[in-house]
């Protein structure tokens, strides 16, 4: 790994310069809050934010895509989806959403490559940016992550008050900083450490933590438990939890098309809503909502771990943020992690 | 470029044959790749599934019915019940549809070998298992197999499905068909009742025996609960199960039991793999 | 302030009766200044109720939401009644959804709370993003008075009240079987004051503005799932066959549902709030809702939620109703 500075009067021309030859993906403010956007100058930016709304999987794996195109009927025919490779960059990733990537790649990257994600992963830049102030949903700490981790990113900066800290993660990283190393100075001893300095303060604001250890033996002698149950009741049923998750990627296949064109689309799922599961039959293997809030917390930390090896949460906290009701996944893993059984 | 393994192929519907009428009604589909090459490379062993759309109507798996014996098409028998299965039950011979897969795994044929096999089924989830039947009495598997015993039910005589085949089926001599219906019927002369009652009248040895099942998952279930009171043991009961899905490829997510995807991972359990499977069915 | 005591003990008597199931009403929520519904089985359960102006999500969905599963052999369904604590608009929900059959009176016991006006969730969140600690908040004079870090705030009640509030007319219980203390004075302020701006701008800016709104919605449903009156057994946005809204995520599809749904609010619509709270992506629903609701008052001189024996207003017809829109 390579540390390098860049100073904050340098900083708009890089990303300027960066733009020319990339689609550049950055947070911007509307709306009155965060979500990242091609951004045409640096101004355009705000890099205020705690995180953006929507998580950066939105670019990689869009919420709505066409599969192919087609003529539809009896005699129809179809047409190939042309696969973009345009080079990109996510600017101001945070870690957290940064891991989300690392877990979607051995779902779409598995035995069947999805190659619209593929595309759209082997041709993005990760340049992520610590986070100085998470706020009071954030929970990557409980994970053995940080607010100022670089492990899933390319290349990592830091706010150290007059310059940023540029540290170089990967092979890709080190391409692409090279491609711009005229903004680039190496970094000193000192701004190495305040570095870790910011990463500690930030560390300090994290007061909430999951305990993970031993979680999936526990849901393994859990399924039967009345706990999600009780959960489910106070559960709505929208989407927001899985739309917002930077590691949910169920989808839906549907043709939408008029007399004589039309196309295969997909669109994000949820499996929170009954229809998810709903055979053509009327059979529902997930009729209630129990069934479906207990398969959202198994797939987090259960299903997924079993699969993958890592549990599918990143400490985000959009999900508790942004829940209409209060269904708060540290709260109930925690009430799992110190059940006695 | 890579692959895209959302986008099927077209195959043209080669011929299609009214199983069932009325509201319940299902066709046989047989289906002929227009690649010709496509169409040769196209290999699948019994119990795979296969994902077929009427273009711009949507997609819906299905076990393939055929025989790997049969090589120059694949059928699928497809119950009419929502968008794109009512679509298909509309088209005529020599139209196109999508086909991508075969997807998932199989039924165990090679294992099978020189042993006895029991084919409970219930309705369409006859469909995968004439596949089996059809590959166990093909002329050059047949001696390879012990005694196959076909016991097979729907509601209503009209209900059956493959209902030609069977009578043909019933005047040989090297396979047993017991059939039902769930209420008396005029003129029926077998059985009356349901499925795992007449696995119970027909009392299958469970010796060197495999006993596979498909149908509706209340049916699935206590013929599970009668082929182990008969002493079939976990390990020789198979079933394959169904789920809605989407993509096919173990991507999209719905049709997880625990931690397997149904798609990638089945469709195929034995008792022993369900027994142990902690999840929604 | 609400009397939290005579809360819990009105809901221990409540959940006393022979005929009661279960009671729902407020609980502390998980972190900072969340509240969550709270299933009372137990009188130990209904201990935990609260009645602050955290209190903000409407519960008269949950009756709704019950979900019955098939009975066992020998099993009988229990048709006791749900508690349910209600303030005005929750009350005002459970009204038109009685109006319109979609529960019967006896269904439920109301514990009516007159209501002084709850806090806008996302604004607190958005003014201390850093509490996690679970905040007790007291209305005081018209302030609202908590801790944040140590440190005491006492913050003017207008800057933090919900949108709904500030021009609420039904802040007390318009049905109840036990109301909790004195009924509250009305706000007087006019109930469409809101949307004036909006009504008075040209055409083009509003449809510019709304495809803004639109443009934004991820179509997770939460304004449907969180609206006491959307409540059909099948949302025509899931059919498939005929599909009426496309499943793609774009200006087209999004302005199709979010625009049906309001009309199909339109007249049945209390005020309540509970689909902009629920919104991730902060689409201004209510402003629709308020400006449908307005035209209704104004052609139909109908104001829904009020008596469980009005006939729903697109369930009448009158020779005399206006026909202005046809034109």
């Amino acid at each position: 790994m390579e540390s390098l500075v860049i100073s904050k009067e340098n900083f708009p021309e890089i990303i300027n310069t960066i733009i020319k030859s990339y689609r550049l993906f950055a947070p911007t403010e509307e709306n009155g809050f965060s979500g990242f956007n091609i951004i045409k100058d640096y101004s355009e930016m705000d890099l205020s934010y705690l995180n953006s709304r929507m998580p950066p999987k939105a670019i990689l794996f869009n919420q709505t895509e066409t599969l192919f195109l087609m003529k539809p009927g009896a005699k129809g025919s179809i047409k190939p989806k042309e696969i973009r490779n345009e080079k990109t960059a996510i600017f101001a990733i945070r870690p957290c959403d940064a891991k989300g990537f690392r877990i979607l790649d051995p779902v779409f990257l598995g035995n069947y490559v999805d190659p619209l994600y593929k595309a759209n992963r082997d041709n993005s830049v990760l340049i992520g940016l610590s986070c100085n102030q998470p706020d009071s949903s954030c929970f990557c700490t409980s994970f053995g992550d940080s607010p100022a981790s670089g492990k899933y990113v390319d290349i990592l900066f830091t706010d150290i008050e007059e310059k940023y800290l540029v540290e170089v993660m990967t092979e890709k990283g080190k391409g692409f900083v090279n491609d711009f190393s005229r903004f680039f100075s190496p970094a000193s001893p000192n701004q190495i450490e305040a570095k870790n300095a910011k990463e500690e303060e930030a560390i300090k604001l994290i007061k909430r933590n999951l305990k993970v250890e031993g979680i999936e033996e526990k849901m393994d002698k859990m399924f039967d438990h009345p706990i999600w149950e009780e959960y489910a009741k106070k559960c709505i049923g929208c989407g927001t939890c899985t739309y917002l998750c930077p590691t949910c990627h169920c989808f839906d296949m549907q043709d939408e098309s008029t007399l004589d064109k039309g196309a295969r689309v997909r669109t994000w799922d949820a499996c929170m809503f009954p229809e998810y599961t709903m055979h053509a039959s009327g059979h529902n293997p997930r009729p209630a909502r129990m069934h479906r809030v207990r398969n959202r917390f198994y797939h987090k930390y259960s299903y997924y771990p079993k699969n993958s090896g890592v549990i599918a949460c990143t400490g985000c906290g959009r999900c508790i943020r942004y829940c209409p009701v209060n269904i708060d996944i540290i709260e109930l893993m925690n009430r799992v992690s110190e059940m006695e059984l | 470029m890579t692959e895209n393994p959302y986008q099927p192929s077209l195959a043209t519907i080669e011929k299609i044959k009214v199983e069932v009428t009325g509201e319940r009604a299902i066709k046989t589909f047989r289906l002929v790749m227009q690649d010709k090459k496509i169409q040769e490379e196209f290999s699948f062993v019994c119990g795979q599934c296969v994902m077929i759309s009427k273009l711009g109507k949507g997609e819906s798996m299905f076990a393939i019915s055929s025989s790997p014996t049969e090589k120059d098409y694949l059928e699928v028998s497809v119950m009419k019940h929502g968008k794109n299965t009512s679509a298909l039950h509309e088209t005529e011979e020599g139209d196109t549809v999508g086909v991508r897969g075969p997807y998932g795994n199989h039924f165990d044929v090679e294992g099978w070998k020189n042993k006895n096999i029991v084919f409970v089924g219930g309705g369409i989830g006859m469909a995968p298992l004439r596949s089996v039947v059809n590959y166990t009495l093909a002329d050059k598997n047949r001696d390879q197999y012990g005694n196959l015993d076909i016991i097979y039910g729907a509601r209503t005589s009209n209900d059956l499905c493959f209902k030609d085949e069977f009578a043909e089926l019933q005047k040989r001599e090297d396979v047993n068909v017991h059939l039902s219906i769930d209420v008396v019927e005029e003129g029926w002369e077998e059985f009356v009742g349901f499925v795992p009652s007449n696995l119970l009248r027909v009392k299958p040895p469970s010796k060197n025996t495999i006993a596979i099942t498909c149908g509706p998952p209340i049916m699935i279930k206590f013929v599970i609960q009668n082929l182990l009171e008969l002493g079939f043991k976990d390990e020789q009961i198979y079933t394959t199960l169904e789920m809605r899905m989407k993509c096919g490829i173990g991507i999209c997510g719905r049709c997880n039991i625990g931690n397997l995807y149904v798609c990638k991972d089945g469709p195929v359990f034995s008792n022993a793999q369900l027994k142990n499977l902690e999840g929604d069915l | 302030m609400v009397d939290q005591k005579m809360l819990v003990e009105v809901a221990k008597e409540t959940l006393a009766r022979e005929d009661v199931k279960y009671i729902i009403g407020y609980k502390k929520g998980s972190y900072g200044f969340q509240t969550s519904a709270a299933f009372a089985y137990t009188p130990k359960d209904v201990e935990e109720f609260i009645f602050t102006p955290l209190c903000n999500k409407n519960l008269a969905k949950y009756p709704l939401k019950e979900e019955k599963l098939p009975l066992k052999r020998g099993e009988e369904e229990d048709k006791r009644k749900i508690g349910l604590v209600v303030k005005g608009c929750d009350s005002r929900a459970i009204v038109q959804i009685i109006q319109e059959n979609g529960m019967k009176r006896e269904d439920v016991v109301l514990i009516g709370i007159p209501c002084p006006g709850v806090i806008n969730q996302k604004e607190i969140e958005k003014r201390f993003p850093n509490q996690s600690e679970i905040t007790d908040i007291n209305e005081i004079n018209d302030e609202y008075v908590f801790t944040v870090e140590g440190k005491e705030h006492k913050i003017p009640k207008q800057e933090l009240l919900a949108e709904v509030c500030k021009t609420c007319e039904y802040p007390n219980p318009v049905l109840y079987d036990v109301m909790i203390g004195e009924e509250v004075e009305v706000n007087p302020k006019a109930e469409y004051e809101g949307i004036k701006d909006l009504e008075e701008a040209p055409l083009e800016n509003r449809w510019e503005y709304w495809e803004e709104q639109f443009q934004r919605c991820i179509r997770c449903y939460a304004c449907r799932e969180a609206c006491p009156l959307c409540y059909c057994s099948t949302c025509m946005a899931d059919l498939l066959e005929p599909q009426w809204i496309r499943r793609s995520v774009n200006l087209s599809e999004n302005t199709a549902w979010n625009i049906m749904r309001a009309f199909h609010l339109a007249g049945r619509c209390i005020s309540c709030g509970a689909c902009e709270n629920a919104c991730p992506m902060d689409i201004p629903l209510m402003e629709l809702n308020k400006k449908l609701g307005k035209e209704v008052k104004e052609m139909f001189e109908y104001t829904p939620g009020l008596d469980i024996d009005a006939k729903p207003l697109l369930g009448s017809f009158n020779p005399d109703d206006p026909e202005e829109f046809i034109k």
